[in-house]
């Protein structure tokens, strides 16, 4: 009845201990090489981009060292006319890069720097009947994109202009009998999903639909023997869904359930001395994404090098708490 | 913000060392390529601005989506170009046109089967095309599922198709039959037969752990399970069976001699959150000496008529009252089995322990007699015993999930003494009890005394939720601090010996238990500091004795 396990084993040459300058130095000069091949097909996704790194600098403490002026002239330059964000100048706005563009805002205290009336409106055109979210005016639904639409007005202290009730109804009938959410009405559960879902509720404050044990069982199912979370059963493990189902663990009071030790052990494998930055799985090429949920993670796990981080809104705690949000997670 | 599988490209990457001449051969590559990618870019863009909608589009970001298919602008594009095409040209033609784009996205799924945006893309053209073959579709979604039956875009994009094409419930439910005789594991079958079962008569061939979680998700209806006032504190308290907020979308209404009083209703902690307690704190004192009825009045906003009453009476000579609603033994904690339900579930435990004698340390066998078990035995008297060694069995086969286990633990102890207590009672005792967490103690509501020493307690949070509580023994657990007995205003005892309490400072979060008369830290390491108790004393005036010793009068 078992299944067999899939997993990676973490080699003894692994690293152990954090090395954070290292990966400072791999975040500032990554958006200095413009004309670099990953670089550039990777602009579909830049604004997003530019949260990971922006964030992860300002949880390590260096956030300084990134040109804060040029990032919001860019943003600036993203905004479209209906008030949605693309991830570039001259890409299509969507709600995916609205919240990036906003966290970024928020992380610099800039939000005023754009319309955020226009923002307000743009989000709010996007909830459907039946409480959904589109991505963007194409159509596609997603509880990602509910996530994506509640956080982007909580941190613009608009929440008040879309129809709340509606929104958890719709995340509610994503809900499936393991406790967890998929991305549709019937869709499996997955924990990028869940974490949304989750981090939603908790915005709201709306956790008490969540069976936290149920779903708690689930998260810490995770955890493979090499320490590491994967995202579904039978799957690997990887850095950014050992994100996910750590914050979401976090979110719902249960992040004891899991081996603290064994994980921390398998994020810190996933560093790369030579280059910095951490990687999915050790020995594997890093990149600013799974850098970001790396930090996270052990920041989560306690290790006190880094800023304390919010695990709904994977922001450092004190913006969070400076902009005067407070959630309630159980 | 998941955008995860937008970045395919970032995943199970491995790094390969490479000596200096394959890296400048690799960046002359790729530099070719970017220059190719770059350009098609700029032409894409460029036709869009001009507005130039035509099959020339089509080639150029086909180009760039067959490499890159999360740059979702260009499939924006593409999606424009359909959109014109379906105003200004013929049906056939576009309906041609739409076939090849089938096929350019076949293409292109093959190479990346988890992209968001080529499935969307693929529905777009589906739900616009003039005559859309949905049997082909559903034969795509076998083909990618037999590739990788974990594939849960696939398995989206396939009821979505089912949906459209009214493919009738049985056959499908025959496919996932199929699939999981292939593959018993396979999680994704399962899931999807979840959902083709929504009904709560549980299949006889799933595993049963997935089979006690489709029973359980039945809700309990909402219902006010007790109402505690008192004349001394002025206050009325109300415990509901599912959480509501006061406000958004319920009122609550109390009345004392018919007539409604005004008034805040607060949670336990004071937070604007849902909860099953309320609290009203009345502004004037409940009359002495005289019998005093009160009522309580549930009203959701959507259903007035839906509305409830509670109502309890105060005699002359009471100081307190309450009422509790009587529950039909193992009603609280677990849903009602219909008889043949149960039939199923014991022959299904009695097979299961045969194979746990083969298996002992299989955990999915240990798992699954624990939820039958769970189940069927809905006070957890019959199999107590059992349930408590297979939980001590599954940590020592999974010892890395040893928290959960203690508190799933927890949780079962809990409820197997609220089943057998007397829904009256005021005291309790769950010492050695082996806790590490505290579950349902809001039905610890009426508690006047509780002894939980020689747990393994690290927070006492809930215990918020007893609003009668007057001693309190926690000695012999892990506590750091002592959060949530703030909330305990009736508190006089407290007895918190051998814990991890490390400074003084711990205990000021109780400056406002004005009844708190006793405490006692014996043994925590914030005894280390001489001036402990001259701390403590200094800022919790009310307390009348430290460590067993009495106060001197508080220093002026
Ligand atoms: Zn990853």
């Amino acid at each position: 009845m078992g299944t067999p396990v899939k997993d990676v084993t973490i080699p003894d040459s692994a690293l152990r201990s954090l090395i954070l300058q290292k990966h400072c130095d791999y975040i500032a000069s990554y958006g200095t090489k413009k004309d670099d091949y990953e670089y550039c097909i990777t602009e579909y996704l830049r604004m997003s981009g530019m949260y990971w790194g922006l964030t992860v600098m300002d949880m390590m403490g260096q956030l300084d060292r990134m040109n804060k002026d040029e990032v919001i002239q860019f943003i600036q330059q993203c905004q479209h006319e209906c008030g949605g964000i693309g991830a570039s100048v001259g890409h299509d706005p969507h709600l995916l890069y609205t919240l990036s563009a906003v966290q970024i805002l928020t992380l610099y205290d800039a939000t005023d720097t754009i319309n955020v009336d226009k923002v307000v409106d743009y989000v709010k055109n996007l909830q459907q009947d039946d409480g959904s979210f589109y991505g963007d005016k194409w159509g596609e639904v997603d509880t990602r994109f509910s996530f994506c639409a509640v956080a982007c007005l909580a941190l613009l202290k608009r929440l008040d202009a879309i129809d709340i009730e509606h929104a958890v109804e719709f995340v509610l009938t994503c809900m499936n009998f393991d406790g967890g959410f998929g991305c549709r009405p019937g869709s499996e559960s997955h924990s990028g999903q869940i974490y949304c879902c989750v981090g939603m509720l908790a915005i709201v404050g709306q956790l008490h639909h969540i069976n936290a044990d149920l779903l708690g069982w689930w998260l810490c199912e995770r955890q493979l023997p090499s320490g590491g979370l994967n995202g579904r059963p039978e799957k690997l493990p990887d850095v950014c869904y050992s994100w996910w189902v750590l914050a979401s663990l976090k979110i719902i009071g249960k992040i004891h359930w899991i081996d603290k030790a064994k994980l921390t052990k398998f994020i810190l494998a996933c560093q790369d001395d030579e280059t910095g930055g951490f990687a999915d799985r050790p020995g594997d090429m890093v990149d600013p994404f799974h850098t970001l949920f790396g930090i996270a993670g052990l920041s989560l796990l306690g290790e006190d090098k880094i800023k304390p981080v919010n695990p709904v809104f994977c922001m450092p705690e004190e913006v969070i708490r400076g902009n005067g949000i407070q959630l309630e997670l159980l | 913000m998941p955008g995860d599988k937008l970045l395919s490209k970032w995943h199970g990457r491995l790094k390969v060392k490479t000596t200096a001449e394959q890296q400048e051969a690799k960046r002359k590559e790729r530099e070719k390529k970017l220059k190719l990618y770059n350009a098609g870019t700029k032409a894409a863009f460029k036709k869009r601005e001009n507005g130039e909608y035509d099959e020339e589009g089509l080639k150029i970001t086909g180009e760039i989506l067959a490499v890159n298919p999360d740059f979702y602008t260009l499939w924006n594009f593409r999606k424009e170009i359909f959109v014109n095409f379906l105003q200004t040209r013929g049906t056939d033609e576009v309906q041609k046109i739409m076939e090849n784009e089938l096929y350019f996205l076949e293409s292109c799924l093959k190479v990346n089967p988890k992209s968001y945006g080529t499935w969307h893309h693929r529905t777009f053209i589906m739900e616009n095309m003039p005559k859309p073959d949905w049997d082909r579709e559903l034969q795509l979604c076998n083909t990618f599922l037999d590739y990788d039956e974990r594939n849960f875009h696939c398995w989206d994009y396939r009821r979505f198709v089912v949906m459209m094409a009214e493919v009738s419930l049985d056959d499908e439910l025959g496919f996932t039959t199929q699939k999981i005789t292939t593959n018993f594991s396979n999680y994704s079958s399962w899931h999807y037969r979840s959902k083709l079962l929504p009904m709560l008569h549980p299949d006889p061939t799933q595993p049963a752990w997935v089979q006690e979680d489709v029973i359980l998700k039945g809700k309990k209806k909402q219902q006010i399970s007790c109402i505690h006032a008192s004349r001394k504190t002025k206050r009325i308290t109300v415990l509901l069976t599912r959480p509501i907020m006061v406000g958004r979308g319920n009122s609550l209404i109390l009345s004392i001699h018919g007539k409604s009083v005004a008034g805040q209703w607060k949670t336990p902690t004071g937070s604007s959150s849902f909860s099953v307690l309320w609290i009203k704190d009345l502004t004037e004192s409940i009359p002495e000496e005289k019998e005093v009825s009160v009522s309580v009045t549930l009203i959701p906003d959507i259903d007035k008529d839906t509305q409830f009453s509670q109502g309890l009476q105060i005699d002359a000579d009471q100081e307190e009252a309450w009422v509790m609603a009587d529950f039909k033994s193992g009603s609280r904690f677990s849903n009602e089995l219909s008889a043949a339900t149960s039939s199923t579930l014991e022959t299904e435990l009695e097979s299961i322990k045969e194979l746990h004698g083969v298996e002992p340390d299989n955990k999915w066998v240990l798992l699954t007699m624990f939820s039958l078990m769970m189940a069927i035995d809905r006070t957890h008297s019959m199999y107590k015993l059992e349930i408590r060694e297979c939980i001590d069995q599954l940590i020592k086969v999974d010892l890395k999930r040893e928290a959960y286990y203690r508190d799933t633990k927890s949780k079962f102890i809990l409820q197997s003494i609220l089943e057998t207590q007397d829904k009256n009672a005021r005291e309790m005792s769950l010492k050695d009890e082996g806790l590490t967490a505290l579950y349902h103690t809001e039905w610890m509501l009426l508690l006047t005394s509780i002894d939980l020493s020689n747990n393994a307690l690290s927070t006492v949070k809930s215990l918020s939720n007893l609003r009668c509580l007057k001693c309190l023994c926690l000695d012999n657990n892990h506590l750091k601090d002592l959060d949530g007995l703030q909330h305990c205003h009736q508190l006089c005892e407290l007895s918190v010996k051998i814990n991890d309490l490390n400074s003084a400072e711990d205990l000021y979060i109780l400056e406002n238990n004005k009844c708190l008369v006793k405490i006692n830290v014996y043994g925590n390491p914030l005894c280390r500091y001489k001036d402990h108790t001259t701390k403590i004393k200094k800022n919790i005036p009310s307390l009348l004795s430290i460590d067993d010793n009495k106060c001197t009068s508080a220093p002026s």
